[in-house]
């Protein structure tokens, strides 16, 4: 059986992390990126936010930053620094199922349709085509108010919704994978359909995937923030989507506490823009011709 | 105005038993009020300073009388259509279509007005009052026929009286609420139709006729300068929508609406002080209560537990009631513990010491020990002898933000004595229709709130009657003693002795905690000081009261 | 089958697709349908029956879904229990808003992002170029609804001087069409400004990889050697080419700005649809619900039609034989 080194897919696995760090926009992705994980599980272990802690009185609510309370306190007086820190994980958590589902979806119906093509691959492309043009957003909505307001389940909406464009990607990279002299020599060599795609079609996907999962993540971390500022996050569960809800309903933005409505969407812009920034420097990586960045 | 509140909006009881006419509306025409207002033109580019504007956050949900349950569109027909009587802005009787309303034994007889014409020009004439109360008596047609229930019969012995007649004295006048309607637009519908028209164009005698509403934008009445009284200032006025309480804020700063008559208490903090904004804190009607199933009926699929007088005792003593004051609604409510809020004056309880169960986590935990909830599981929650867990549902309409957050402060409490309570929160509909399920109730506690539409203890007191069963009462309370003792004020003339069956009764309620009663409401609200004049500020609001007299006493500027 | 009917069919085979999607998702909500049809508890049985028969639950879910359909065909999108009203008045009214606030937030984002795009691209790797590229990404990287929230604290609460909320002055006296216009213009603007500080980056960033593939192209270096200016070839040949991918990429496009405008109108009050869905949310009525989410999916695919149809007259590759 002949290596697949051969083609004129970069070996991107190994010298990946190098390559990214190479790229100046791959390397601040990648900082914040550790950095946001980072503070994600360390942060509420050192700050834990007690949703119980409510303030002492009426003039503990919704009160300017202090030094107890480093960045203030929300409309029920509790602390919003580590509420801020515990929300991120609640909003990394669903970004991260979410796409695990997506990218299992994705790659294993782009596989699919690319490898075997056909009636099959016909099906599976409208069935992606419909999904890629229905509005994602009216859908998860209706959804999620149909399904309830629970984390699982708004992971499952959003991974659901988001795995179109993953499988337009990965079908046209299998099929033109399949298109290489290795296919019928590995069939020719008595490999079965499995084998074929488990040891030349996934490795050589694979950086694709990750580039484009890498950017699912972005969408489904402002997707669960924009349901959960709609007002159908999970009520036991605070997210910094959530957080913006509240922040928003409780008049937070016309008192002016700015302490209470930025951080969450600061949170949000930095961890979306950091997997964004990933997710294009290795676009640039597996693209190379593009130059700058794209 | 009797309903049940829901912070924004109030959505009466009744709505939930309205099925059949909704239904009716629904398989008939879609409603008909969609057009659009067309921008007025006048030629001078500004709103005129004459026009009364108010902001709301809940849009009229019909403008037919017998069919209505907001407050907000009752507010709109208080101005369109007049009573027999109405509220002044001492909260006592004034007179309205009936110069006066003499009440003997079981009768009451209205002398009416003279001179009364309908918008359309037709002459007002006895003929329409007792259409109107016949029509509602005898259909028992929209939130008014709670107060016609005694009514035996309505006759017009000449032009200018009516006497209505019942079956035992009234202490509430029911002319105070109902609006009278005009015969010759309303008698040639049947009741069925009644309860699917929508009264795009409402007729009414009142001061303020008929303008626009706009769905999801505004409602506008104008000034009737037919009308009998003495002419309102306000050459008309406006009702706008907001989906958000914070921007209904700004609108106010900025002087798009002149008045908010519900402010969220956080909003209410942040008017607090602001330039030419005045904030009035009010005593209000009303209370927001946790209920508990009580209902012993076998079909009940609540907990059976709760029906342990005990369990709810410590449920009781686990909530601190100051602390729902001072977080749930920032300071801007008060502590309660009977049925009546103190804007009732003497009828008023206040439980003696030795009775309070409030914010008392040691006697809560007494009660539980002694009566055999000592066992707990690893996470700490109490068990019956039998093994069951202390753990509960506890219900909550979404939106009304100051009730989940009721219920998040009790969730904790009542953790710290071993009964765990699981919070879900619903929208207004559903959760109606869960509580109310007769068939079978399928919830252990739920949090709402009750605000009385008349200045008389009867309406609230009347609640957790067992004979409301199906009716008001949303927790299934029935017992006996308490039914007589109702039945006994409610016929009491002499003031002393029914206040003393009064606090007697909420003295009962209180103890048995079917209801625990964390708050008595505030009204809040918020208007601009340049705009308009004379606005008093009497208790249950300035408007969005049982009184619509400042809305036609009020006159513009400083 | 040529081009045209072909694509027409492939349309309406989707808003079909749609229907039936659409159907399925609301018929498995947990419980009886006709308590959420009709969202009380005490019904009369007579009410029911009629329900029953009007939803087509007293037939199999063939039947119910043949109901559905005849009824989708005369437009009878229910009733709004929370609004009183048939969904589709209540549909209609949304639609012209949201329309508004779209057509003009496109028109912004399309012409302003095209511009930049062309600018960053023909000026690939230079300084210029980095920083749009940096600053495209931190603004599509910001939840839409976040800087709404920003900005109406900005212009809203702190400067005070544009209007955060609804379509139009509540109680405004006009003295003429214009001066409602301007009124309207007014309300539009900070919604507006919204979509576009977080789409804008959207076109910015294909239109510059557009370009910048066009210019790797044969005939581009062709035209470079020719020794016409940068400028010009950028401009007439370049921009040209690289539109037409755009073109395809704003269909897609439209589908994300539906996203985006059902926060903008949440924030800002603007009676359209994402606002509709917002209450009805709320207020769980599904009927409505259900229909914003079968017409805002028929408009997309409209869009997405339209589209694909104006690119295969416009791509030269196609038209024209190259």
């Amino acid at each position: 059986m002949s290596s697949p080194q051969v083609l004129h897919i970069p070996p991107v696995k190994r010298s990946m992390l190098a390559q990214l760090w190479n790229d100046r926009m791959g390397r601040v992705g990648l900082l914040l990126t550790t950095f946001t994980l980072i503070a994600a599980v360390i942060g509420p272990i050192i700050f834990v936010f007690d949703s119980g802690a409510v303030g002492a009185d009426a003039t503990t609510l919704l009160m300017p930053p202090t030094r107890t309370h480093i960045l203030g306190t929300d409309e029920l007086g509790r602390d919003v620094f580590s509420q801020f820190l515990s929300g991120s994980r609640v909003s990394l958590l669903v970004g991260l199922m979410a796409t695990v589902i997506s990218t299992i979806i994705g790659a294993g119906v782009g596989i699919a349709a690319g490898f075997f093509t056909g009636k099959l691959d016909t099906v599976l492309m409208a069935v992606t085509d419909f999904f890629l043009v229905v509005p994602a957003m009216p859908l998860m909505i209706a959804m999620g108010a149909i399904f309830g307001q629970n984390l699982t389940i708004i992971i499952v909406i959003i991974g659901l919704l988001s795995w179109p464009r993953t499988a337009r990607i990965v079908r046209s990279q299998t099929l033109s994978l399949r298109e290489r002299k290795f296919v019928p020599r590995a069939r020719s060599l008595g490999s079965t359909n499995w084998r074929i795609i488990k040891v030349h079609m996934i490795p050589h996907v694979l950086p694709l995937l990750i580039a484009n999962t890498i950017l699912v993540v972005a969408g489904a971390i402002l997707s669960e923030a924009t349901l959960a500022f709609i007002g159908l996050g999970d009520p036991n569960r605070i997210s910094w989507g959530s957080m913006l809800h509240f922040a928003f309903a409780s008049g937070a933005v016309g008192r002016g506490a700015w302490w209470y409505f930025m951080p969450p969407g600061l949170g949000i812009l930095l961890i979306v823009l950091a997997f964004t920034l990933v997710g294009h420097a290795f676009d640039k990586i597996n693209n190379p011709h593009l130059g700058g960045s794209s | 105005m009797v309903s049940m509140t829901t912070s924004g909006s109030s959505i009466n009881r009744r709505s939930f038993l309205r099925g059949a006419a909704i239904l009716g509306v629904a398989s008939g025409v879609p409603g008909l009020l969609s057009a659009c207002a067309p921008p007025t033109t006048n030629g001078n580019g500004t709103t005129p300073s004459t026009l009364f504007k108010v902001g709301w956050k809940s849009d009229i949900d019909t403008l037919n009388p017998f069919t209505t349950v907001t407050t907000e569109a009752i507010e709109v027909q208080s101005l369109i259509y007049d009573n027999l009587m109405h509220y002044g802005l001492d909260l006592k009787a004034e007179p309205g279509l009936a110069t006066q309303a003499v009440a003997s034994g079981n009768t009451i007889t209205y002398t009416l007005r003279d001179g009364v014409t309908w918008h359309d020009g037709t002459p007002f004439s006895a003929d329409d009052v007792v259409y109107t109360i016949d029509l509602i008596a005898k259909n028992q047609l929209g939130i008014n026929a709670q107060y016609l229930v005694d009514l035996t019969s309505v006759e017009a012995p000449d032009a200018k009286t009516v006497v209505a007649t019942f079956s035992r004295p009234q202490a509430f006048d029911p002319a105070l609420v109902i609006p009278i309607v005009p015969k010759h637009i309303w008698s040639t519908k049947t009741p069925d139709d009644i309860s699917t028209f929508d009264n795009a164009a409402p007729v009414g005698t009142g001061p303020f006729t008929f303008g626009s509403w706009t769905k999801g934008q505004n409602a506008v009445v104008n000034r009737n300068d037919k009308w009998w009284g003495t002419k309102p200032a306000a050459s008309s006025v406006s009702w706008t929508l907001y989906t958000n309480d914070d921007l209904q804020a700004q609108a106010l700063k900025s002087g798009e609406i002149d008045i908010i008559p519900q402010v969220p208490p956080t909003i209410f903090t942040g008017l607090v002080g602001t330039d030419g904004i005045a904030t009035a804190n009010l005593d209000s009607f009303s209370f927001h209560h946790i209920g508990i199933n009580v209902s012993n009926d076998g079909k009940s699929k609540g907990n059976p537990l709760l029906l342990d007088k005990s369990i709810r005792q410590a449920l009781s003593c686990a909530l601190d009631r100051n602390q729902v004051v001072q977080i749930a609604y920032a300071g801007l409510a008060v502590p309660a513990a009977g049925l009546l809020p103190p804007s009732f004056g003497d009828y008023y309880y206040t439980p003696a010491n030795a009775d309070v169960l409030d914010n008392n986590p040691d006697k809560a935990n007494a009660l539980l020990d002694s009566a055999g909830y000592t066992a707990k599981d690893g996470d700490g929650i109490r068990q019956s002898k039998d093994g069951k867990p202390l753990s509960f549902r506890i219900l909550a309409i979404s939106t009304t933000t100051v009730d989940v957050r009721t219920a998040q402060l009790f969730v904790e409490s009542a953790a710290k004595v071993g009964i765990k309570l699981e919070l879900s929160t619903v929208d207004s509909d559903t959760m109606g229709s869960t509580v109310y399920n007769t068939d079978g109730p399928d919830w252990d506690l739920f949090v709402w709130g009750w605000d009385s539409g008349v200045n008389d203890p009867d309406y609230l007191l009347g609640v957790p009657l067992s004979s409301q069963i199906g009716g008001n009462n949303d927790v299934f309370y029935a017992d006996k003693e308490y039914d007589a003792m109702y039945d006994a004020q409610a016929g009491e003339l002499d003031h002393a002795k029914r206040v003393a069956i009064v606090q007697e009764m909420q003295a009962k309620f209180y103890s048995d905690c079917a209801y625990i009663i964390p708050v008595y409401l505030k009204k809040l609200q918020a208007y601009r000081t340049a705009s308009w004049s004379n606005l008093q500020e009497t208790p249950g609001g300035i408007i969005f009261n049982f009184t619509r007299d400042n809305y036609l006493k009020a006159t513009p500027g400083k | 089958m040529s081009y045209l009917p072909r694509k027409l069919l492939q349309v309406l085979g989707s808003i079909f697709a749609v229907a039936t999607f659409n159907f399925f998702l609301f018929h498995i909500i947990p419980g009886d349908p006709i308590r959420l049809i009709a969202r009380t508890q005490k019904l009369d049985p007579e009410a029911v029956a009629e329900l029953r028969k009007k939803f087509g639950l007293d037939g199999s879910i063939i039947h119910q879904y043949l109901v559905y359909l005849k009824n989708l065909a005369h437009a009878d999108l229910g009733y709004s229990f929370s609004l009183h009203e048939g969904v589709g008045s209540v549909l209609l009214r949304a639609l012209g808003h949201t329309a508004l606030l779209l057509t003009v937030s496109t028109l912004i984002v399309v012409i302003i992002g095209i511009a930049i795009g062309v600018y960053a691209g023909s000026r690939q790797g230079k300084k210029s170029d980095s920083w749009i590229v940096i600053s495209s990404l931190v603004f599509w990287s910001m939840p839409t609804f976040w800087v709404g929230m920003l900005l109406v604290f900005v212009f809203g609460v702190w400067w005070g001087g544009l209007p955060i909320s609804g379509i139009t002055t509540p109680n405004a006296v006009y003295s003429g069409s214009l001066s409602y216009m301007m009124d309207i213009a007014r309300h539009l603007i900070l919604p507006t400004l919204t979509l576009a500080l977080v789409d804008i980056a959207f076109f910015i960033m294909i239109t510059r990889t557009s370009l910048i593939e066009v210019m790797h192209e044969d005939y581009m270096l062709t035209a470079r050697g020719k020794g016409l200016s940068r400028k010009t070839v950028v401009w007439k040949h370049g921009v040209r080419n690289a539109l037409l991918p755009v073109m395809t990429a704003s269909a897609l496009y439209i589908s994300a700005l539906v996203g985006g405008a059902i926060q903008v109108e949440v924030v800002y009050s603007w009676p359209g649809m994402g606002l509709l869905m917002y209450n009805s949310v709320l207020a769980r009525d599904y009927p409505v619900l259900e229909a914003c989410f079968l017409v805002s999916s028929i408009v997309v695919l409209l869009a997405n039609f339209a589209s694909d149809v104006l690119y295969r007259v416009l791509d030269p590759r196609v038209s024209v034989a190259r």
